[in-house]
């Protein structure tokens, strides 16, 4: 693996990049969900006058949980592959973003080989997931239908930003350190911008989803997909 | 670029007015990773990539990519973002949200999101239709809804006496003059509303019910007026519609003080009636529960008010979920309860409930005949999914899903052997009417074969078909029960025979050669001499229904689809001329 890389070797606009400029971005980001969020709430919501038939609880609940439960959603049951690829995808997502945060501060415990080879690992995973997805979505017809140059730059962002991620996992090449950084920083700008934001919205509109299907007894589901 | 079009413009401009927080989280967090497809019957019946859920919202979400997305504002290509410039473009959408997507919310249970379909389709619809650009026959429908209280412009009078049969034929069938229809019974115990369809065109159903509450010995009645559970409100996303039809019900039902409202099995009806008009009425809170039709059964078995034996069922049954019912409603284990109790042998589709796939008939989609042959193109999933369980018989608690899986039973050829022995297209029946079927009756009766009513008996029907073995079929059917019958094999017999005998009713096929049933149709309505002869129209073109809906002419007295069902017709024969001997002694 080598050795991991002196901190003070690198040059000065690399580390502008991993600290001020990252956490500007992260600043900027935050403030651009905020107005997001702010401009979605402005909107009026929908009321629901008649009595509950269901529990709002319990569906909201229900909503929230079916993610991680690829048994309760057919499309995530008769896609089990997909539904993998889809958690490792964004399990190296936030690996990639906690990675980003914590190495410029625990760079000794980082570059340790017990935390940089799975973090290597799971960076190829999602390189991998990520390629397979933009091959998917540039060679099927109807993924292709519903792409726009955003879809692709997205995918083709991330993927790079994993692919980075792998070579920059050692902390032993300043190029590679200096390339996920400052992709990192890049995708914080950008995110706000994208449909990356989407995991914005999922909190409210499974909210909503929630209380619309549990007020009428459509969720939790009742019985099984057979 | 702003739209070109003054129609376009103002599309536009209801499009960001109406959109609310649901439809923008539902615009703004589809990540189109195309999870919904497999979900969409369209898409998986024709593998056209434009049919996916994602791509037809799509045609939506750029108008609200180019007003609230940031990079939809400024560079709007890059992300998909852009506007209707013309009223072509209009036409197109729709084609998108009218004839394309039944707003099923199957890609909607589906989604890792939950990016709500039917509410942008909603949306879609209720600013089109503000535009004029809308199927001819839901505009109809509306304008009918609007002016007479009903999706079928039934009058009052074809309503009660419509009643009075069927209160005279459960007298018949029962052999008990106690059994009543009654209408406007004050502080009954519970209002049932109707879909018009069971008053027009299927009054078993109705029949069935009345049948369920005598036997049960319920305090209940029908309304007046406010009687039409179903609202095109609900399909066409039009609020103030859906607010008035609701309102029609709801006031009734106080006036006549029910202490509760019963829909029937409708899955439109049960779902604008007691989920959304509410709302839209501003009637909150009610005065009274509105239950479905089938919660009731359960109570009535579980109360031991309806005895059923299942051995009166014999033929393995299937169950469709309406998507109103089992998506929007949550009911999916009373229509269950009641078939296990009224059938002997009943299997279910898969997938089931809220996985169920559409019908195709789409809550209103019947009234859009010029979008009927790309229903039918989309069938093959909820077809595939009948077949496998190799019933011989399909249950629903819908109307609306009644007629669609009718006509993808007959585009399918799905067909079982029945109890007569013969193999023939699945029937399609609602839910009370096997329960009906299954019930043991405290004074066991047997049935009598039918006999014409004597107002009704020695009437003349004209029988028009250009098939040999349907006119041989009718005209039998018809001498049995002891009706004359004269015989036109073409549209131009037709009308040189109904001017010649002046019969009493006219059957009347479409698919002709030469003049088309359409053809005479029309000449008999213009006609003065012709114009009162009631018309029963038994046809296999599912295309009639673009006169019926689309209000060219005078909606005929009776219409039915090939295959004939012996009962159903001969009922509906009797009906008819029931009504026209009462109109003459009135």
């Amino acid at each position: 693996m080598g050795n991991p890389i002196e901190w003070s070797s690198l040059d000065s606009t690399t580390r502008l990049l991993m600290n001020q400029l990252h956490y500007g971005a992260l600043g900027f980001m935050v403030l651009a969900y905020t107005v997001k969020i702010w401009q979605l709430l402005k909107k009026p919501a929908a009321g629901e006058g008649t009595p509950a038939r269901g529990n709002h609880t319990d569906a909201i609940r229900y909503a929230y949980k079916t993610l991680a439960m690829p048994w309760e959603i057919e499309s995530q049951k008769n896609n089990m592959f997909r539904y993998l690829e889809f958690v490792v995808f964004h399990i190296a997502m936030a690996v990639g973003i906690g990675w980003a945060f914590m190495t410029p501060i625990l760079t000794t415990t980082m570059a340790a080989p017990a935390v940089a080879y799975p973090a290597m690992g799971i960076f190829a995973l999602g390189a991998l997931i990520g390629l397979s997805r933009l091959l998917r979505r540039l060679f099927k017809a109807d993924m292709r239908a519903i792409s726009s140059p955003d879809d692709y730059f997205c995918l083709v962002l991330l993927t790079l930003w994993m692919v980075s991620g792998t070579l920059a996992a050692p902390l032993n090449n300043a190029l590679f350190i200096t390339a996920y950084f400052g992709l990192a920083t890049f995708f914080l700008v950008y995110v706000p911008f994208s449909k990356i934001s989407h995991y914005v919205y999922y909190p409210f509109i499974r909210f909503y989803v929630g209380k619309h299907f549990g007020h009428r007894g459509v969720f939790p589901k009742k019985g099984t997909i057979q | 670029m702003a739209p070109q079009s003054e129609k376009a413009a103002s599309f536009v401009k209801n499009v960001q007015a109406r959109t609310n927080r649901q439809h923008a989280l539902s615009f703004a967090s589809c990540v189109h990773c195309g999870t919904c497809n497999d979900s969409c019957h369209y898409f998986l019946a024709t593998g056209d990539p434009k049919m996916t859920p994602a791509a037809k919202m799509d045609t939506l979400r750029r108008i609200y990519k180019r007003q609230h997305d940031w990079i939809g504002k400024v560079i709007p290509p890059w992300v998909g973002a852009g506007l209707p410039q013309t009223d072509a473009d209009l036409e197109a959408l729709k084609d998108v949200f009218f004839g394309s997507c039944t707003g099923c919310r199957r890609c909607t249970v589906n989604c890792p999101f939950g990016v709500d379909t039917a509410i942008l389709v909603g949306l879609a619809r209720s600013c089109l239709v503000d535009e004029g650009v809308a199927p001819e026959g839901v505009l109809s429908v509306m304008k009918d809804q609007w002016e007479t209280g009903n999706q079928m412009a039934i009058t009052q009078q074809d309503y009660l006496e419509t009643l009075e049969w069927i209160e005279e034929e459960l007298q018949a069938e029962l052999e008990d003059d106690t059994v009543r229809i009654p209408v406007d019974k004050q502080d009954a115990d519970f209002v049932y509303v109707v879909n018009p369809r069971e008053i027009k065109y299927s009054p078993m159903s109705l029949s069935a019910a009345a049948k369920i509450f005598h036997v049960a010995g319920l305090n209940w009645t029908m309304g007046s007026e406010g009687w039409d559970n179903t609202n095109f409100g609900l399909f066409s996303g039009k609020p103030d519609l859906g607010g008035h039809m609701a309102n029609l019900a709801y006031n009734h039902a106080k006036k006549i003080g029910a202490k509760q409202m019963v829909i029937s099995e409708c899955g439109h009806g049960l779902r604008s009636t007691k989920w959304e008009g509410p709302n839209w009425g501003k009637a909150n809170p009610l005065p009274f529960e509105i239950i479905s039709m089938l919660e009731l059964m359960v109570d009535l078995i579980n109360e031991g008010k309806i005895i059923l034996d299942p051995k009166k069922n014999p033929r393995p049954v299937t169950y469709h979920d309406p998507c109103n019912l089992s998506r929007s409603a949550g009911i999916t284990e009373e229509p269950r309860f009641c078939l296990k109790r009224a059938c002997s042998d009943f299997r279910e589709m898969t997938p089931n409930r809220a996985d169920s796939f559409c019908c195709t008939g789409g809550g209103g989609a019947m009234s859009m005949a010029e979008y009927a042959k790309k229903r039918l193109s989309v069938s093959k999933p909820k077809a595939d999914q009948i077949i496998k369980t190799g019933a011989a018989i399909v249950a629903t608690a819908c109307h609306n899903c009644a007629d669609g899986l009718t006509d993808l039973i007959k585009e399918h050829g799905i067909k079982a052997v029945q109890a007569d022995g013969k193999e023939k297209l699945l029937p399609v029946l609602n839910v009370c009417e096997l329960v009906a079927d299954a019930i043991v009756i405290p004074k066991e009766l047997k049935k009598g074969p039918r006999r014409p009513r004597p107002e009704t008996k020695g009437k003349k029907v004209l029988v028009v078909d250009d098939s040999p073995d349907i006119v041989k079929y009718l005209t039998t059917l018809l001498g049995d029960n002891e009706y004359k019958t004269v015989v036109a094999h073409s549209g131009s017999q037709a009308l040189s025979m109904a001017r010649a005998e002046m019969p009493d009713l006219i059957t009347l096929d479409i698919v002709m050669p030469g003049k088309s049933g359409v053809q005479v149709y029309e000449q008999l309505r213009s006609d003065p001499a012709l114009q009162n002869i009631p018309v029963f129209i038994v046809t296999g073109e599912v295309n009639f229904r673009e006169l019926m809906y689309q209000k060219r002419v005078q909606a005929p007295e009776g219409f039915m689809k090939k295959p004939i069902d012996e009962d159903v017709f001969l009922m509906t024969v009797d009906k008819i001329l029931d009504a026209k001997v009462r109109r003459s002694a009135n």
